[in-house]
């Protein structure tokens, strides 16, 4: 194998992994940019839904009708969030919405512990074995698999955000609040839209990620950080931006761990807080942010 | 509190006179009372404008009418009691209001901050093709009225000058279709010239389709122009109420915008 054929392996498997930091920074930036809020707990609903997954599947569900069974469970359960933890503290400082996400964080973690236990499961892999060879680069079906999976997630968000009116009124409610609720736009439920959209694709992440990391109610943990580091290269209130940022972190991760022999594969987790540190020094706003954000 | 004068020169007063109906409305900010009892009616089809020195209440007294500041008293649009209703609410009841500073979607286009305009109308009735035909129809009835807004319609609202935001702003209110429409300083930051057009076009849609008009302006000659009744707010109180050519013709506005309290007694 040429050196060429084994950097672009190398990053085959990062836009993989990539893509799976993607759609949980999808998640994250979804809710900063509806509602202001950095979400600390969006990984640990990510893991929560996966362990419906699981469960479903347990029973004897096929994992194709488990899936989207999962998803309109997460999408509820979002909105459920939002109304019973976000909502009371809505107009409170910055702060102290910070501290509820993480006060949800770690008690959505110990409820998945009660309810499943600490203990390691596994989960099923719903893309099948083997993969494909590209000019000496091997693509394995399941990287493929959840590459198509996350486009597929990015149109339908573009979808409905470009042309749908509910997307219109959405995005007019992020926009501007105060002249959405003078047109009538009840921002409360935007809102809560918000929130059930975020966690649905955070489900994704979750589902996405399970086969390879083993489901344990700290799965999520490590994803979570690259998330961060994904959201914030890309910009936080760029849908577009956590998309290009997750691929790219992902890659850097994957190359870091292979050819820097200092980070190898243990320290690869330091790879995306140099990149969270870099790009607050350089260019806070991410790659696709804007600088002023302006909310009133 | 302020004079029922009835005259010839109501122009655009229609047999329903207490369409917007105002009593003894208080209103403020925390511990800051700015409105002290309010008394005054808009009827049906009539431009309304509220003058007055800065801090008098004139954008408090809007603020409570669409429900973004809480206020006391009773304030009922064509029977139905406002106060006490979210801007959401009063925007479904029809109240429209412009706020200051334009408050426009900056990220849409001009087009999709119209279309949120006529979100309230398409979210009440069934999305039939119907609906669709008369939103259409309103985008052409806005963009007769400026027809500016449809050179720039596929352009972000962020990028249109301060007077096209403006206009984009009014356009969107009258999306909703609204039985009362609330200007809150339309000419702020606006050269003359283009407040001058923008108050044709308030005069114009008031002609054409009946909408009635609550404006707040600091230039009172442009406001009065247009204006058949005018109400002269000091310190929270009416201090002046009456067809607007004759508050006009009143040297005492002149007064009221040095500051000087008129008709003592009056001003509490």
């Amino acid at each position: 194998m040429s050196a060429v054929t084994e950097v672009l392996q190398q990053v085959v498997e990062g836009v993989g992994s990539g893509a799976v930091y993607a759609s949980l920074a999808l998640a994250l930036v979804l809710i900063h940019r509806f509602t202001g809020i950095v979400n600390f707990a969006q990984g640990e609903l990510a893991m929560i839904s996966t362990y419906v997954a699981w469960q479903l599947v347990a029973s004897g569900m096929s994992f194709w009708l488990a899936l989207p069974v999962t998803l309109v469970v997460s999408f509820a359960g979002g909105m459920l969030v939002e109304r019973l933890v976000i909502r009371p503290v809505r107009n409170a400082p910055e702060l102290t919405t910070v501290i509820v996400t993480v006060g949800l964080f770690i008690f959505v973690n110990a409820l998945a512990g009660l309810i499943w236990s600490f203990t390691v499961k596994d989960f099923p892999q719903p893309f099948p074995d083997g993969g494909m060879d590209l000019a000496g680069v091997r693509v394995d079906w399941s990287t493929l698999g959840i590459i198509a999976v996350v486009a597929l997630v990015m149109g339908l968000l573009y979808l409905l955000f470009q042309h749908t009116s509910v997307g219109l009124v959405m995005r007019a409610a992020a926009c501007n609040a105060v002249s959405a609720r003078l047109s009538g736009i009840r921002v409360g439920r935007v809102l809560m839209l918000g929130w059930g959209l975020a966690a649905t694709v955070g489900a994704v992440s979750g589902v996405l990620v399970a086969p390879v990391l083993f489901l344990e109610p700290n799965m999520m943990g490590g994803v979570l950080i690259y998330a961060f580091a994904a959201a914030t290269l890309g910009g936080f209130d760029s849908p577009v931006g956590a998309v290009v940022g997750g691929l790219l972190v992902g890659v850097a991760e994957t190359l870091a761990g292979a050819y820097v022999d200092v980070i190898g594969a243990d320290l690869k987790v330091g790879v995306p807080l140099v990149i969270i540190l870099a790009v607050l020094l350089m260019r806070p706003q991410g790659l696709f942010g804007r600088a002023a954000v302006e909310r009133t | 509190m302020s004079e029922a004068t009835t005259g010839p020169t109501e122009a655009g007063a229609s047999a329903e006179p207490d369409f917007l109906k105002v009593s003894d409305l208080h209103a403020g900010y925390g511990q800051a009372r700015v409105l002290q009892g309010l008394d005054f009616t808009v009827a049906r089809g009539e431009v309304c404008a509220i003058l007055g020195p800065n801090g008098a209440g004139k954008t408090t007294t809007l603020r409570a009418l669409c429900g973004m500041v809480r206020g006391r008293g009773s304030v009922t649009l064509n029977g139905t009691e406002l106060l006490g209703r979210s801007p959401e609410q009063a925007a479904r009841l029809g109240v429209a209001h412009v706020p200051e500073g334009r408050g426009t979607f900056n990220d849409l286009t001009v087009e999709e901050n119209l279309r949120i305009g006529a979100h309230v109308r398409t979210g009440r009735r069934r999305r039939g093709r119907a609906e669709r035909a008369a939103v259409a129809a309103d985008l052409e009835r806005i963009y007769g009225y400026f027809p500016k807004l449809r050179q720039r319609s596929r352009q972000a609202a962020g990028s249109l000058s301060g007077g096209e935001q403006q206009m984009l702003a009014i356009g969107r209110a009258l999306m909703l279709r609204p039985s009362l429409l609330l200007l809150d300083e339309p000419s702020l930051g606006l050269a003359p010239l283009v407040t001058r057009e923008l108050f044709e076009i308030v005069r114009a849609v008031n002609e054409e389709e009946r909408t009635t008009v609550v404006v707040v302006e600091q230039n009172a000659q442009l406001a009065l122009d247009v204006a058949h009744r005018a109400h002269v707010l000091e310190a929270g109180r009416l201090v002046l109420s009456g067809p607007a050519d004759r508050i006009r013709e009143d040297g005492q506005v002149a007064e009221v915008y040095l500051g000087v309290s008129v008709r003592a007694g009056k001003g509490g």
